[in-house]
């Protein structure tokens, strides 16, 4: 054993090391960037020399004196730094081997409490290099046994265990237990972050999740987290949660990072003059929460209507009483049992998490009045995200916000009865759609402009189907109503042409051969227009005759394209029957309007 | 549209791996494995890879050797033709750091230089150039003095009429020769040199403008310039992000990768409906359906000042550019590899169409009202009893119901 001061020179050059590595070593040059890392393992190496050899250690360690356990457990920490400084370096055999040592030196011991944290770290960090070599199973191993170290060490003992500093310090400079039990919990938490990834990689998605979902809530109740930061990371795993249609777990990351994410504002930073750069930042952070708010109720309604929709997409008053029953009962075990595993936050927090979430439902609406509810917090959160990202400025963000409303309108008009009403709705996509349309330059926006062209053709279609249903209601078709089909009728193709005419090159040649991933909407788009030319009214035959012509040609170009490239039939078998048939029928029809039209000839 | 070419320079750092061959670059892997695996895998294995142009710029001895001048009549002059017929263009370099990008681009005298030269057209036109260069997902403005202490500060925007821009980046017409900045940290940063082109023409008698742009690209470095992703956006194969201050990245890779997969499912569910689409989605490009999802990470700067010759009607050139020695075998092999998925890295929004049962079922009725009509039409005539003035009727009572009809079912 070392003498007194020989032991706090030890302890000296220990610390320098650790500061060379984590302080020193982030300035070093770009030339040299292991530099300071070099100069803490050359200082290890010589702790270890001086703590005498590993096999005497171990040999002695072997009748458990007192002096003898302490020495190898400060070997392993020397080992444990020399094995991350090795992986830093990216030396990463030697560095495996460090660890390795300094597991084997801990091994009978590591439920104790002046083992396990070291233990649970060189564990960490053989995952991260297993990682690093692309072995991820192995890494899980690792991993996945420091966490079960970490369950059995607390289940057995718990007290707050040493950090591994601590075997490098004075007696006057231990820590608190309080500082002891941050750190290990800290510990722990990268082993759930790591263990995170490695499920990531392992395509274990529903499992990394998981615990991502335990690495923000331990941040939450260890304080180790930045409001801001931890808000937006909270708000985006809400959306993974989305795509699982699992809206209470969503709701639920949502309103934790608007309650952390608020308490970002009333936490002055630090430096007192905050920079405009920093307040336009906090903004945008609030803007994209409020979209990822916005997707939420977007997704809730969608889901909603897929699940009483009827074969044509109509509401389905049998499916929507039997959803209904079928809610009351089963609603509440079912949540509160998932919900015990997905809460954050402690008391305080949790009530006002708990709070926020109140203002939504996060259980599928099933009648107008409920989806209004929805749509309401969504159309709020529509104008919070508009109030960053404008449109001057953020163009593509602006549009995607709009696009969102527009979506919100139109599952809204799903669970709305009232046909004039509907359309009303409808009315309101058009009206913010089309103006973003008309200022858009299609040179820098061109896949956007297209998305608008495409949404407005089919708005205007659905609008005038619901005038076509709100006529054949009426004893006799006013003219009004008629003009108003066919001027919706028309609109509906004009954008569907401004659609085809966007794929045409700059020599305003239709493509011969579409591209893959506008082969389908531009094959849509010429059907619908078929389908237009033959829904327009009119009295006069010779018009009538003329667009049925029209008509025809739009179904023969789907025939012709695709007896062009038999490869496009797949991406449109039902449309490209449909207009086989239109093309077989059509000519005789119009010969049979001829004949009428001139029954002398 | 994408054309690739590999251009080879610097032959230092051990023996030459690459071999070119008209339109396929070779890699032979020489690297013996001395880890664990034992002697047995030493075997050499050829690579392949097929670009639309391979060029050989080692030793300017050797016959096949392309000079600058050869790779910019091939590549050069398409952009510019191109130009000239109103396309965007956008032509990247990519790869290792010292494997000749900046050199291809800006040498002695490189693509930029030359396209500068050859840029003179007797139409009627004005020409617009800005240069900059994006480092740290900064920006900096490339043709002008800048405040020393903080030249990083443009902030990038979108004009509704004019596009991506950069606040406060200056523009010179053609003919001003402004004092450039050494682009000197190039292996950590990009170089977006842009050419907006203007031409006067006339159209039906009306004065018309055709408008385009070229971005002339020098990525940074390939170890750290995936263009599709931010920093550190994407870890190299599957390392362990250390640091919980990258748990975000974690966690917005695991939501984007969801909804890859549901979208992908929920396109399939609509195909099992018989409305068949064409669900063959390359990996990397998110699929058709709107995007169920907001991920709060943005796009990289520099994506987001190309968007808008990433897609559509603009023509994308991707050089990449490798060294033949062995020592540089890893790199050059993830260069090719990248290079040869570049078409996926474009995110590019799509046309989301809804599934149009409606349609379809009301066209399927009114079909088979068709064939009913005519089928009984078909029998009168061959019947004398029917009157061509019933059948009048008949037509006029079929197109009425044709117009009431269709909504109920």
């Amino acid at each position: 054993m070392a003498a007194p001061a020989g032991w706090a020179s030890l302890c000296e050059k220990f610390r320098s090391s650790l500061s060379l590595s984590n302080v020193e070593s982030k300035k070093d040059p770009e030339n040299e960037p292991y530099r300071s890392k070099y100069g803490a393992r050359e200082l290890l190496e010589e702790i270890r020399q001086l703590l005498g050899s590993e096999e005497a250690a171990e040999a002695e360690g072997a009748p458990a004196g007192e002096a003898a356990a302490l020495r190898a457990v400060r070997l392993a920490v020397v080992e444990y730094e020399l094995g991350v400084n090795h992986t830093d370096t990216e030396e990463l055999s030697a560095g495996e081997e460090h660890l390795l040592k300094c597991t084997r030196l801990l091994e009978r011991h590591r439920l104790s409490r002046d083992c396990v944290s070291l233990y649970i770290q060189a564990q960490n960090n053989l995952g991260i290099l297993w990682s690093e070599r692309g072995e991820i199973k192995t890494a899980q191993t690792y991993l996945e046994s420091a966490e079960a170290l970490y369950n059995q060490y607390m289940k057995e003992n718990g007290n707050p265990p040493l950090d591994p500093n601590e075997h490098f310090m004075a007696e006057e400079e231990k820590l608190t237990d309080q500082e002891r039990s941050k750190r290990f919990e800290k510990a722990y938490t990268h082993t759930l972050y790591y263990l995170a990834q490695v499920y990531q990689h392992l395509e274990m998605i529903e499992k990394a999740a998981q615990y991502c979902h335990t690495t923000l809530k331990r941040q939450l109740e260890y304080s180790g987290y930045y409001p801001v930061e931890w808000a937006l990371n909270a708000a985006t795993l809400s959306q993974y949660y989305l795509t699982k249609q699992c809206f209470m777990e969503s709701r639920h990351c949502l309103a934790a990072a608007n309650v952390i994410f608020s308490q970002a504002g009333q936490v002055p930073s630090s430096e007192d003059n905050e920079t405009e750069q920093d307040q336009q930042d906090l903004r945008q952070r609030k803007a994209e929460i409020a979209r990822c708010w916005i997707k939420y109720c977007l997704t809730l309604l969608q889901s909603a209507r897929k699940s009483l929709e009827d074969n044509i997409g109509e509401l389905d008053p049998d499916r929507q009483s039997e959803l209904k029953a079928q809610r009351k009962k089963e609603e509440d075990e079912k949540e509160k049992g998932r919900k015990k595993a997905v809460l954050f936050g402690t008391s305080d927090l949790c009530d006002s998490i708990l709070a926020t979430e109140e203002k939504v439902s996060c259980i599928c609406p099933l009648d107008f009045q409920e989806a209004r509810e929805v749509f309401l917090v969504g159309q709020n959160y529509v104008h919070e995200a508009k109030e960053f990202f404008q449109f001057d400025g953020y163009v593509t963000d602006h549009i995607e916000i709009v696009q969102d409303h527009s979506a919100l309108f139109k599952v809204l008009a799903f669970f709305e009865e009232d046909y004039e009403r509907r359309c009303k709705m409808h009315k309101r996509r058009i009206d913010m759609l089309e103006p973003m349309y008309v200022d858009l330059n299609p040179q820098y926006y061109l896949l956007i402009s297209r998305q608008l062209q495409f949404e407005l053709a089919d708005t205007y279609y659905e609008m005038m189907d619901l005038k076509v249903a709100i006529g054949n209601r009426l004893e006799e078709l006013d003219s009004h109503t008629r003009k108003k089909i066919n001027s919706l009728a028309q609109l509906a193709v004009k954008y569907y042409e401004l659609f085809l005419d966007s794929l045409r090159n700059p020599d305003k040649i239709f493509p011969e051969k579409l591209e893959d991933d506008v082969l389908r909407p531009a094959m849509v788009a010429k059907f619908h227009i078929a389908r237009l030319y033959g829904k327009l009214i009119t009295s006069d035959g010779k018009k009538q005759l003329e667009n049925m012509q029209t008509s025809l040609e739009y179904y023969t170009f789907l025939v012709d394209y695709c007896e062009k490239h038999p490869e496009a039939v797949q991406a449109i078998e039902t449309e490209l029957e449909l207009s086989k048939e239109m093309v077989g029928l059509l000519p005789t029809r119009m010969e049979r309007l001829k004949a009428k039209l001139s029954p002398f000839s | 549209d994408l054309i690739i070419q590999v251009a080879l320079k610097n032959a230092e750092g051990g023996r030459i791996i690459v071999e070119v061959d008209e339109k396929v670059a070779k890699v032979r892997n020489i690297k013996v494995d001395n880890r664990l695996e034992g002697p047995w895998d030493t075997t050499e294995k050829i690579v392949a890879f097929g670009f639309d142009f391979c060029y050989w710029s080692v030793d300017p001895e050797d016959p096949k050797y392309a000079s600058q001048e050869v790779v910019f009549q091939d590549l050069g002059t398409s952009v510019l033709s191109g130009a000239f017929k109103g396309y965007n263009i956008c032509l990247f370099a990519y790869g290792q750091t010292g494997s000749g990008k900046t050199y291809t681009m800006m040498g002695t005298p490189g693509i930029f230089s030359r396209e500068d030269d050859y840029s003179e057209q007797p139409a009627s036109c004005r020409v617009e150039v800005s240069f900059l260069e994006i480092y740290n997902e900064r920006v900096r403005d490339l043709l002008k003095q800048s405040n020393q202490k903080k030249p990083y500060t443009l902030r990038v925007r979108e004009h509704p009429e004019t596009g991506p821009y950069v606040q406060g980046e200056s523009e010179f017409l053609h003919g001003i020769t402004a004092a450039t900045h050494v682009h000197d940290a190039s292996s950590r940063s990009h170089a977006i040199f842009t050419i907006q082109y203007t031409q006067a023409i006339l159209e039906n008698n009306l004065p018309s403008e055709i408008a385009s742009k070229i971005n002339l690209v020098d990525l940074a470095g390939s170890e750290r310039a995936d263009p599709s992703y931010c920093k550190d956006r994407i870890t190299e194969g599957a390392n362990i992000n250390k640091s919980l201050v990258t748990l975000g990245i974690v966690i917005s890779t695991l939501a984007q990768n969801s909804q890859m997969f549901s979208s992908c499912q929920s396109i399939n569910s609509i195909t099992s409906e018989g409305d068949n689409h064409a669900s063959s989605h390359s990996p990397g490009s998110v699929s058709g359906t709107r995007r169920q999802a907001y991920i709060p990470y943005r796009d990289s700067i520099l994506t987001w000042l190309l968007k808008d010759s990433l897609g559509g009607n603009s023509k994308t050139i991707m050089i990449a550019t490798i060294s033949p020695a062995s020592s540089s075998y890893n790199e050059t092999m993830s260069t090719l590899r990248y290079a040869s998925n570049a078409k996926n890295i474009i995110n590019k929004p799509r046309v989301n169409e809804d599934a149009n049962v409606k349609l379809i079922r009301e066209l399927r009725e009114e079909i088979d009202r068709l064939k009913t009509m005519l089928m009984s039409f078909e029998l009168r005539n061959s019947s004398p009893s029917w009157s061509d003035d019933r059948d009048g009727n008949l037509t006029e009572l079929v197109l009425q119901n044709e117009m009431k009809v269709g909504i109920f079912y």
